[in-house]
């Protein structure tokens, strides 16, 4: 890697079905010379197995999951995408972006937007962030049409598995789930939609290091996604 | 990483060139060469596994590795 390039690694979650799109670059100038120095993709199996790895041309815009994943054979029903990006610090001073496009073919649910998780690199060290990364939350606004919420785990790292410990918040009553994951893996846990009268209102993860994460909503009967967002860091 | 079974031995991919820490851009290779001169941590890289803590993990397995002495 030259010394001049900064590196990010951001992860999300594909599943059939759905259009799925990713802005590569989300900040653009009137020249459009922010562009990623490169720009590796990578999908994984839940058990963490490498299904296909390639380059992408750092000056494209628009990357479809569904053609990635559909070009595979027999893809799972889940797999996890990493976009392992090297910028140029000076035309990205913080970090470069990716942004998420979701929507379930023939639905007339509203599409989803959100901000792809950056796992490894999120806090670049020029920026002197001292923030906890690894214990993150996330507060479930009352959604009519969610009636099922799980949280969306992977693991980045290459060689250390990690435990995490996922809460689930009903008023005063907190359930705990724990999660072991190998590099690569992933997981997702279903927590239960109501305890004791009351719904599930909070998340909580906590993990040795980061994780990429995310809570989703799932629509009761035709099972459509209406809630797919990254938790957030729970100490400022 | 208590209640977690030890790392592997060093797998061939990884090599000298990988990238580490996405934070302060540290490779596997200035690690390794670094813990075998006794001078871990490095200057400028003193906050990795620190920042976005994602790389903490593979940061002590490769100190295992490379059988880092504890810094004092």
């Amino acid at each position: 890697m030259s010394s001049n390039l900064s590196a990010l690694l951001s992860a999300t979650f594909y599943v059939p079905g759905y259009e799925h799109l990713v802005e590569l670059i989300h900040q653009r100038d009137e020249l459009a010379r922010r562009r990623l120095a490169s720009l590796d993709l990578a999908v994984y199996d839940p058990s963490g197995a490498l299904l296909a790895s390639s380059a992408v041309d750092p000056r494209a815009e628009i990357l479809d999951l569904g053609a990635v994943v559909t070009a595979m054979a027999d893809p799972p029903p889940r797999v996890m995408v990493t976009f392992d990006a090297r910028y140029d610090a000076g035309v990205f001073p913080y970090r470069p972006h990716h942004y998420g496009y979701l929507h379930r073919s023939q639905s007339s649910d509203p599409s989803l937007y959100y901000a792809v998780n950056a796992v490894l690199g999120g806090v670049p060290d020029r920026v002197g962030a001292t923030n906890l990364n690894n214990f993150e939350t996330y507060v479930l606004r009352r959604h009519p049409s969610a009636a099922r919420y799980s949280v969306l785990l992977g693991c980045l790292a290459r060689w250390a598995p990690v435990e995490a410990q996922v809460f689930a918040h009903y008023g005063t009553e907190r359930v705990l789930h724990e999660v072991t994951l190998q590099p690569r893996q992933h997981v997702e846990v279903p927590l239960e939609p109501e305890r004791g009268g009351h719904r599930v209102d909070r998340v909580e993860l906590k993990s040795l290091y980061r994780l990429a994460s995310y809570v989703v909503g799932r629509r009761d009967g035709s099972d459509d996604l209406v809630l797919f967002d990254h938790l957030f860091t729970y100490f400022k | 990483m208590t209640g977690l079974p030890g790392p592997p031995d060093r797998p061939v991919e990884a090599s000298d060139e990988l990238l580490l820490c996405y934070c302060t851009s540290l490779t596997v290779g200035e690690l390794r060469r670094a813990v075998g001169a006794g001078r871990w941590p490095l200057p400028g890289k003193e906050r990795t596994g620190k920042l976005c803590t994602g790389c903490l993990g593979d940061l002590l397995v490769c100190l295992r590795w490379f059988d880092a002495k504890p810094v004092a």
